[in-house]
């Protein structure tokens, strides 16, 4: 089952009077539970292809949809209800909010829904990631791969069915590395379906399929 | 290190762990609960957005309430005299006196108020070997109109003198001593109440005769009183078409003209303070906006993925204005605080009544101050927060 999908997409950057062709007629289909890289040069449009496969931005040529429905005219609130139910991500810098704990900034994504945050969902989560003992530290008191764990288990809080990831190996180092993209494929066993962009050969290891892009083509 | 530096060491050290700082429910206010920790993040920062906030509506409050007890006194001290008409014979016209026909119309077209005919007259008081100038006034029924702090006012006054509290104690007669007025020998029947309000008719100077005894025929002087100043103005009107229709009789002058132009005063020398504490008040509304807009600004990537993670544009709005709002109700409500502080001292060191500072009035200055600071801190952050809101999270979180 398909459970996101890009449909000859094409997506140009107007900048300064000339304009950059970032993806050029991208078709991809992932399935329920697929573990996906996508990977390329620098400026190779990877991490273009994730902003629209996450609905946060929309694509100049093409359709993206989601769990089978077409979300390429999605208006601006639509596709906020859209990530919030069905998309979880994980940013390469972590973004944390400094001014929260490690449990709370799991519950963020939650904090404004009619049931308030999930604080237990979060707690399971972060105990699952093994930061059972960090529930109620502040970011600047976690390492870099205890960060990026709690950014893990923050895109997981709204039980996603797609998690996107750009680089959650990026700066860490090998060992961490292995033990996030463990964490990573142990939730594709759940269903979801993981796609991350590298640079990084490691990833591959872990992926059930490589997307190699070059200049916004597919290779 | 600098004594900058140890002061901000020392504002550091009173930073509590993230998760102690104020616990908001973030269930049920989850906007409150992200700007509370937002807040805690810059202290210094917010404190001095809150202190500007507090030293405008500390200026607003405290001018306002300033100005509002300069009026209260005066009224105070002007009393009931824009409930006066005062009616005096047309000299313009050769009229020297208003007759007893006059004064009948006068009486009719009056309807409920009290009419006093006074005559008057000027003269020296003797007592005891000592003597001093008075205003004598012959009047009729001193009973509606004036009080006695020693003897009786009689109803209808026949015989005897009335006198004035200054004119006793300069004298220093009592109720039952024998006073010399013009050469004639008067008992004093009462002694009056002094008299502090400002009055046309001020009794402290003068002494009161039976009318009989003073000038006449005719009166030099109609005062009326109403209970109101729309009952006097009325009074006015009506005494106006009866008297005067004919001929211009009688000088109509209604004490409400001065009180009116002494309130428009007021209020004008109030407004004026207000505006004062506004220009304040605006002010502190820059320094809001700017702190909101370096927060935003700052914290524009964390911000960018709220919205990413499924944050709606109005919470992130709402949670933005809640921080200029707190930063607004900490301000405001240290400014009320320091202008109960400041009039609180105000009444220690100025001889100024207690139900005056007390009035209720001044509490609707007070909040009155406190609802435009807040609504200054809301105002401020709506910008800051329709930007932060409107941003593409793409455009927020690219590096
Ligand atoms: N907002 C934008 N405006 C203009 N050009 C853009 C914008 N975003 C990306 N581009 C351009 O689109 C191309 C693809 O960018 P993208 O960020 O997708 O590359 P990438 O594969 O993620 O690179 P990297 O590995 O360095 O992150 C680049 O040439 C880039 O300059
Ligand atoms: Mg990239």
């Amino acid at each position: 089952m398909t459970a996101i999908e890009l449909r000859g997409v094409t997506k140009r950057y107007e900048t300064g009077g000339h304009t950059v062709e970032a993806l050029k007629g991208v078709d991809l289909a992932v399935d329920a539970g697929e573990f996906l890289s996508i990977i390329g040069p620098s400026g190779s449009g990877k991490s273009t292809m994730l902003n629209l496969l996450g609905l946060l931005d929309a694509p100049t040529e093409g359709e993206v949809w989601l769990d089978g429905i077409d979300a390429t005219r999605f208006s601006d609130s639509e596709a906020t209800t859209a990530r919030r139910e069905h998309i979880g991500f994980i940013f390469q810098d972590f973004y944390l909010i400094p001014t929260l704990t490690a449990l709370e900034n799991v519950t963020v994504p939650t904090v404004f829904s009619p049931g308030g945050p999930a604080r237990d969902r979060a707690a399971a989560l972060l105990e699952n990631v093994g930061l059972a003992d960090r529930l109620h530290h502040a970011p600047n008191e976690l390492s870099g791969g205890q960060k990026q764990r709690v950014a893990i288990a923050r895109s997981l809080i709204n039980e996603p069915n797609v998690v996107l990831a750009d680089e959650p190996t990026g700066n860490l180092d090998r060992e961490i590395g292995e033990r996030i993209l463990e964490t990573l494929r142990e939730i594709t066993g759940q269903g979801v379906t993981v796609i991350a962009v590298t640079h990084d050969e490691q990833v591959n290891e872990y992926a059930d399929r490589v997307f190699a892009l070059l200049d916004g083509v597919e290779q | 290190m600098s004594r900058g530096q140890r002061i901000l060491q020392r504002i550091r050290a009173f930073e509590l762990p993230i998760e102690r700082f104020v616990d908001i429910d973030a269930g049920r206010f989850p906007a409150v609960f992200m700007a509370t920790r937002n807040l805690s993040r810059s202290q210094l920062r917010s404190a001095l957005a809150c202190l500007g906030i507090c030293i405008g509506v500390l200026a607003i409050a405290s001018l306002g309430i300033f100005g509002n007890v300069l009026s209260l006194g005066a009224s105070d001290a002007l009393g009931d005299i824009g409930n006066q008409v005062i009616l005096t014979p047309n000299a313009d016209a050769g009229i020297e006196t208003i007759d007893d026909s006059t004064l009948t119309e006068i009486e009719r077209a009056a309807g409920d108020t009290t009419v006093v005919p006074l005559r008057t007259s000027g003269g020296l008081i003797e007592y005891a070997g000592s003597s001093t100038a008075a205003t004598i006034y012959g009047i009729a029924e001193p009973g509606g109109v004036y009080t006695a702090s020693e003897g009786r006012v009689p109803d209808r006054h026949r015989q005897g003198a009335l006198v004035g509290a200054s004119v006793a104690e300069e004298l220093d007669v009592r109720v039952g001593a024998t006073i010399t007025v013009d050469g004639d020998s008067y008992r004093v029947v009462a002694v009056l109440e002094e008299v502090e309000t400002f009055s046309p008719v001020s009794p402290n100077d003068a002494v009161m005769l039976p009318e009989d005894d003073v000038g006449g025929p005719g009166y030099d002087q109609v005062t009326i009183e109403a209970d109101s100043g729309a009952e006097a103005a009325a009074a006015a009107s009506a005494i106006d078409t009866a008297v005067n229709s004919r001929e211009e009789v009688v000088d109509i002058f209604e004490l409400s003209a001065i009180t009116d132009e002494i309130n428009d005063f007021f209020s004008l020398l109030n407004s004026f303070l207000i505006g004062l504490g506004g220009i304040s008040l605006v002010v502190a509304g820059v320094s809001i906006l700017n702190v909101m807009l370096m927060s935003t600004v700052e914290r524009r990537e964390e911000i960018g993925v709220l919205r990413a993670v499924g944050v709606e544009k109005r919470d992130v709005m709402r949670m933005i204005l809640v921080e200029a709002a707190l930063l607004g109700v900490i301000g405001a409500a240290g400014g009320v605080i320091a202008t109960i502080g400041i009039v609180a001292l105000l009444y220690l060191v100025a001889p100024i009544e207690l139900w005056i500072l007390l009035h209720p009035t001044n509490a609707a200055y007070l909040l009155l101050a406190f609802a435009i600071g807040v609504a200054i801190s809301v105002a401020s952050g709506l910008y800051p927060a329709r930007k932060a809101a409107n941003e593409r999270p793409v455009d927020a979180l690219r590096s």
